[in-house]
């Protein structure tokens, strides 16, 4: 079960490297977001 | 409410029972009733994961949070991606391969049936009180502003969704939850829009975003540090959102029946995986613009006439006591400093001074003096045009209804999986079927009596259940992340950590409410979830010692 194909990307590690990236991306858009309204 | 308002909540409200009695209508036995025979795809698991965790406050307390305290509400969320990342790496692909009902089975296997027993009742006493509550806040709400009776509007939040519940299971739960997540977010979108529209010409979102970061409203990255110092009662901040968030959100999510039933439906280990990621990259975001309009709403009132206190109910309360004449006053004043405010002129902090008048009366007289959760109720109820005031009610029903309907069915698997059939074998599947019918049914009635009862207790009661996730959530987690990843800890020595580690939590947790620590509930999750893993390692070490398994005996 564990074998079964990976949509978009070849494994699934990059979509966990996707997932905390955008986290990342969001965070740093939020933090400048923040500082220039602020 | 209007004719179109009511004609509209009505309609919406059938449609969805109706839709959710045609889509369950096939279902017949266990693996259909709890698992929708584990055919569902990844956008329905999606849905499904958003529709149950978002409760009607979410819809209804996050715009008014963001009104008051500003929009750091979101890093609640930040440990979410985090914790869904890893419930696909260890939890999902276990949980998949045994093919297991609930969560708690998989206990039994790894552990003894003890573990599974504690862990299953620790879901059940604690889902079963937070969902009464989950009923009963946006029924408060909703028969304050708008007048009815909380007797029937706990029984409407509460009760209809049972007819669906009951008859169709999983299925009819997913099927609801995708139409409920589709009407929610139409709902709050023509909202957003509305506000908007209703500004004065030449204001828009660059100028809300100007207002609302003056106004400190746009507080989306707060550290938590008091110069130096870390302030641990601080709810929301970076830290505490990410790591008590995460280790929140992974309890929630990979030991929450509730939640664990939602992707155990998935037609394959990649589909669930993949709710479960797009949950991850969907979740800050949606949250964020909840917030946003929050924001928007407080544009808006800056531009038009704020009420003195949004909580219609408690204004009429004061009428009738001691403070009567002083509110009239005190009103008259306050709406003639509003009419000088939109006038353009300076009024400095008057204002605020009227409305924490109108508070501390309130403290006096026993009434509720935090109007968070009315604000954007009562934007809608005024502002909006006939019809949609109806949809957003529906909004807020939708949204009680597919977190409510998904627990009453995860209730009822935790009931005849880890009681009824463990403790009373033989039960043919027909009857098994039946069963489990009749305990979503009795679940679903608990959940409205506890409602009622909560209602009868006032806040005191709402307050402490609020809590009752943080206080059990960390401990379950730790057992689970026992279970995974210490493979040598025996089941006596998780399970007597899991009993002492609970008594403690629930012991520090009353000395949080007292204010005799300080420290904010999140981090209860992490103190049981670690306290779980060192103390059963010790014990393991010490004085419960896996007996090891003897050699396999020759010819």
């Amino acid at each position: 079960m564990d074998d079964e194909r990976v949509p978009l990307f070849k494994k699934w590690s990059y979509w966990y490297a996707l997932v905390i990236g955008f986290l990342a991306v969001c965070i740093a858009l939020f933090y400048l977001l923040t500082k220039h309204f602020s | 409410m209007s004719r179109p308002d009511w004609f509209v909540l009505a309609l919406t409200l059938l449609g969805i029972i109706a839709y959710g009695l045609y889509k369950g209508r096939a279902t017949r036995d266990l693996e259909g009733y709890f698992l929708s025979n584990r055919s569902v795809p990844w956008y329905m698991v999606l849905l499904g994961i958003m529709g149950t965790q978002a409760s009607a406050v979410t819809f209804l307390s996050a715009p008014g949070q963001a009104y008051t305290d500003g929009m750091r509400f979101v890093q609640y969320y930040f440990g979410l991606p985090l914790a869904m990342v890893v419930l696909c790496i260890s939890f999902v692909p276990v949980f998949h391969r045994l093919k297991v009902f609930t969560a708690y089975e998989y206990l039994e296997q790894r552990f003894d049936g003890k573990t599974r027993t504690l862990t299953s009742f620790l879901f059940l006493l604690q889902r079963g009180l937070s969902t009464g509550i989950s009923i009963s806040a946006p029924s408060i709400i909703l028969s304050s502003l708008l007048g009815w009776n909380i007797v029937w509007t706990n029984i409407f939040m509460g009760g209809l969704l049972i007819i669906y519940t009951v008859t169709g299971g999983a299925k009819a739960v997913a099927y609801t939850q995708q139409l409920q997540m589709i009407i929610i977010f139409s709902g709050m979108t023509i909202a957003a829009y509305i506000v908007v529209h209703r500004l004065p010409a030449g204001v828009g979102l660059s100028e809300i975003l100007h207002i609302g970061g003056k106004a400190g409203k746009l507080n989306v990255i707060t550290t938590g540090f008091q110069g130096k110092k870390f302030d641990w009662n601080d709810r929301y901040n970076l830290l505490s959102g990410t790591i008590g968030g995460f280790f929140l959100a992974l309890s929630y999510f990979g030991t929450d029946q509730s939640q664990v039933g939602r992707y155990l439906t998935a037609r394959s280990l990649t589909e669930s995986r993949i709710g479960l990621l797009l949950n991850g990259l969907v979740k800050v975001p949606m949250q964020f613009l909840i917030l946003l309009l929050g924001v928007m709403v407080f544009a808006f009132y800056k531009y038009n006439p704020e009420p003195i206190f949004f909580n219609k109910s408690q204004i009429t309360a004061l009428e009738h006591s001691k403070y009567k004449d002083s509110l009239a006053v005190v009103t008259a004043q306050y709406n003639v400093l509003e009419q000088r405010r939109l006038g353009g002129d300076p009024v400095g902090d008057g204002k605020e001074v009227y409305k924490a008048t109108v508070r501390r009366w309130l403290d006096d007289i026993g009434g509720e003096s935090n109007d968070t959760n009315y604000i954007f109720l009562r934007f809608v109820t005024d502002y909006l045009p006939k019809g949609l005031v109806g949809l957003l009610i529906a909004v807020i029903f939708l949204a009680a209804w597919g977190s409510i309907s998904a627990t009453l069915n995860s209730l009822s698997s935790c009931t005849i999986i880890d009681f009824h059939k463990r403790f009373a074998p033989g039960v043919s599947a027909d009857r098994e079927y039946r069963l489990s019918r009749l305990y979503t049914f009795f679940w679903g009635a608990f959940c409205v009596a506890v409602a009622q009862l909560a209602y009868n207790l006032g806040n005191s009661l709402i307050e402490a259940v609020n809590v009752l996730g943080s206080l059990f959530y960390g401990v379950i987690l730790g057992i689970f992340l026992v279970a995974f990843y210490r493979k040598r800890v025996g089941g006596s020595a998780v399970f007597i950590s899991a009993v002492i580690v609970e008594i403690g939590v629930v012991v520090l947790g009353i000395l949080i409410q007292k204010k005799v620590v300080g420290l904010s509930f999140l981090w209860l999750n992490v103190i049981g979830a670690a306290g779980v893993v060192l103390l059963s390692e010790i014990l393991n070490l010490t004085v419960c010692r896996p007996v090891p398994s003897s050699p396999p005996r020759r010819g």
